[in-house]
């Protein structure tokens, strides 16, 4: 099926209820519906073709339709296919039918759409904010166009968040917002009964930057891709190539097949050291820093050998829209598999060592259980997914750069637990060096960017996707009239796995909750799309509701 | 579990003491690094085509009066992206190995200002470096940048 015959199927189902109908190439379906079908034909996406929603988004069309266009994204991994779900509502009233009752993995992004541009997801079950500032004013929707993007509400003092009751009977622990072993701030309530964990509450997004906004308002496309690449602290990478792949798209711009390679090689190093950095943390979590220094120490040439490559050890700044600015030049590629055939040697030794390693073993079997079900429902993707007997992977069910000329492997355990999805790892960063030796060897000669003559056209829709370490990066872009994106939309693979938490902790240990929240390799940057922050080290203990809501601590 | 602790061992045994001495040993980055961009006044030609691509904003070009403009960078805000060096239409601008950056003189410190001798054209009023620049002139040069240092009406952080 392509992503025509797709269309044709939903219209077939809907008839007049489908507005319009466009399909971009094979893979990337365009559908826009009227408002009040729009959890029904959500619900038969998800239901009935088993498509995965990705993620949710709000335009600010005032000025073009004088609408708001709501967009969810859907995929459907066997077909290969993107669906991109339009529906409009008017200004007058922002209103929209929540999908999230059926489709629970819509959850954060349409209470997201709602802080962002002010369309009320009507029948959710969650209407609690989600990534504005707990003192941002009521009435101020960033992302309208006549909202500056520098805008500095004053703050306001005594406003907190609404959290979650904890289950009668229960203490809750706080974890975060500051917490040793998390790195960055966000803030778990974990509700025990004794050692054990019945439930969880999340407040995340402390540090918003606003990156769609800028990129909508500030920066022009070839000055995205650098911004982009600041949205994750580990793999920026990804971000900025899967923008420039939805910009090219977009505008109908062929990459040269030697950047496109290059691009590949750069995305698995990325993996390979992004792995290792986080077998070495999740080592750390657990109490094992041999495990924290070894691996960390196997990682650093690597380290040096992308900063040989691209000028930076880790934001390599070689993605533009149409191609890369530098090459892998012959000379270096021996000393790329010199380093690889290190790292691949030392890997295997600590390999063979880790299952027989009790310690490690007790920590990481059966603790973190997330079902496959549960998985899926939730919009799980990358190896949290593929932990969970999920065959997903997006090199292979939307192939992007050179992926379509390469080996790769999905890597699928059905564990469910903290060890599958440090066993997918383990694998795929064996995978990864030899996607490079392959694509070392059979890349072609020839330009590494493409020649753009003319001026991308506005009102031009499409999306890109890379699988970067953590699982699968999304962006939307719907091109603009000022060499600028109309609108950009960003989904990080955190921000799908985040939702899995709170289902990993129940019936877990309290000991167990860092490694649970560590096993989805989580990274707060993406998704708050925040910066950073080196924390200062807190301690976790037992305060009771009274203590909580009396501030003595 | 006796054997995978002794591979363990092995694994951390084998490479030996590995930390460098830095910063007491200097530890030069390799390859075309991208650092510290420095600017050659003599060669810029203040066709302002770095300001218009820099993605962090950190260059701001001001025409001082009818004669002179003055290209500003304030470095803390550059994140060595190595753009404003590609599209330089003179090579004026080189990324250097320089990393070492941090300073206790305060932000002034990491503003770096060059001026350049322009002409005015006759017909458009606007400057240009003499002789015959003008063809060089890619961009369209003028960015309108609101970043100012401090100022009321600054949208950003006084800096
Ligand atoms: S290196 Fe990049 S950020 Fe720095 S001044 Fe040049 S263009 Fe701007
Ligand atoms: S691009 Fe080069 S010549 Fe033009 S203003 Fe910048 S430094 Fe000067």
């Amino acid at each position: 099926m392509n992503a025509q015959q797709l269309g044709d199927s939903v219209k077939q189902q809907f008839g007049d209820k489908v507005v319009e109908l466009s399909a971009l190439g094979p893979n990337q379906l365009c559908l826009t519906i009227t408002p009040d079908s729009l959890v029904s034909v959500a619900e038969y996406l998800n239901k009935d073709l088993g498509c995965r929603f990705v993620i949710n988004s709000g335009t600010d069309r005032r000025r073009q339709r004088g609408k708001f266009l709501i967009t969810h994204f859907f995929a459907h991994d066997e077909e290969k296919i993107y669906i991109t779900l339009h529906t409009e509502v008017g200004e007058d009233q922002p209103e929209v039918d929540s999908i999230t009752p059926s489709v629970p993995a819509a959850n954060w992004s349409e209470r997201e759409t709602r802080d962002m541009v002010g369309v009320v997801p009507v029948g959710h079950p969650d209407p609690r904010r989600l990534v504005v500032a707990d003192d941002w004013p009521e009435d101020v929707f960033p992302l309208r166009w006549d909202v500056p993007h520098d805008l500095k509400p004053p703050p306001a003092e005594g406003v907190a968040m609404p959290l979650l009751d904890p289950p009668e009977g229960a203490s809750v622990v706080p974890i975060g917002p500051y917490f040793p072993v998390l790195e960055e701030p966000e803030y778990f309530r974990v509700f025990v009964e004794g050692e054990e964990v019945v439930g969880a509450d999340y407040r995340g997004f402390y540090n918003h930057r606003g990156i769609e906004k800028l990129g909508s308002s500030a920066l022009t496309y070839n000055q995205v891709p650098f911004i982009a690449e600041r949205i994750c602290g580990i793999c920026g990478f990804v971000h900025s190539c899967s923008y420039c792949q939805a910009v090219e798209r977009a505008a109908g711009i062929e990459v040269p097949p030697r950047g496109e390679y290059i691009r590949t090689i750069m995305l698995e190093l990325e993996r390979i050291h992004s792995h290792l950095l986080w077998l070495g943390i999740a080592g750390h979590i657990i109490g094992f820093d041999t495990i924290l220094m070894q691996v960390w120490r196997m990682r650093e040439p690597l380290m040096w050998l992308c900063e040989r490559i691209s000028g930076n050890r880790k934001t390599y700044g070689m993605n533009l829209v149409g191609g890369v600015r530098r090459d892998i030049e012959p000379e270096i590629h021996d000393d790329v598999r010199r380093v690889l055939t290190d790292i691949e040697r030392q890997w295997q030794e600590l390999y063979n060592a880790i299952p027989g390693d009790t310690t490690l073993m007790a920590r990481l079997q059966g603790t973190g259980i997330l079902p496959t079900e549960v998985a899926r429902a939730r919009g799980a993707v990358g190896p949290t997914a593929r932990g969970s007997g999920l065959p997903i992977d997006v090199r292979v069910d939307h192939p992007y750069a050179a992926y379509d000329r390469l080996d790769v492997k999905k890597r699928v355990y059905d564990g469910c637990d903290n060890l599958a999805r440090t066993l997918v790892r383990l694998d795929e960063t064996l995978d990864s060096i030899n996607i490079i030796r392959q694509a070392l060897r059979e890349m072609p000669e020839g330009e590494i960017m493409a020649q753009i003559d003319e001026e991308i056209p506005a009102g031009q829709q499409a999306v890109g996707s890379v699988e970067a370490p953590r699982g699968e990066v999304f962006h939307w872009v719907l091109t603009g009239p000022e060499n600028r994106p109309e609108r950009w939309r960003v989904r990080a693979p955190t921000y799908a796995n985040l939702q899995s938490v709170p289902p990993m902790l129940q019936g877990d240990a309290l000991a167990d909750v860092p490694i649970d929240i560590g096993s989805i390799d989580p990274c707060f940057a993406c998704t708050d799309r925040m910066e950073v922050v080196d924390v200062s080290s807190g301690q976790v203990r037992v305060y009771t509701q009274d203590e909580l809501l009396n501030k003595k601590y | 579990m006796i054997t995978s602790k002794l591979r363990e061992a092995i694994l951390c045994l084998r490479p030996g003491r590995v930390t460098l001495k830095y910063p007491f040993e200097p530890h030069d980055p390799e390859g075309d690094f991208r650092g510290y961009p420095e600017l050659d006044a003599d060669k810029c030609i203040g066709c302002g085509g770095c300001a218009t691509v820099c993605p962090a904003r950190a260059i701001m070009i001001q025409d001082i009066d009818q004669n002179t403009r003055r290209i500003v960078r304030f470095l803390e805000r550059c994140i060595y992206c190595g753009r404003c060096a590609d599209v330089c239409p003179e090579d004026a601008i080189t990324m250097t190995k320089r990393f070492e950056l941090s300073t206790d003189q305060g932000r002034e410190d990491m503003v770096a200002e060059c001026e350049v001798f322009m002409a005015t054209c006759q017909r458009c009023g606007q400057c240009y470096k003499p002789p015959s620049a003008l063809d060089k002139i890619m961009e369209p040069g003028f960015r309108d940048d609101k970043l100012k240092r401090g100022g009321d009406d600054s949208p950003y952080e006084p800096i």
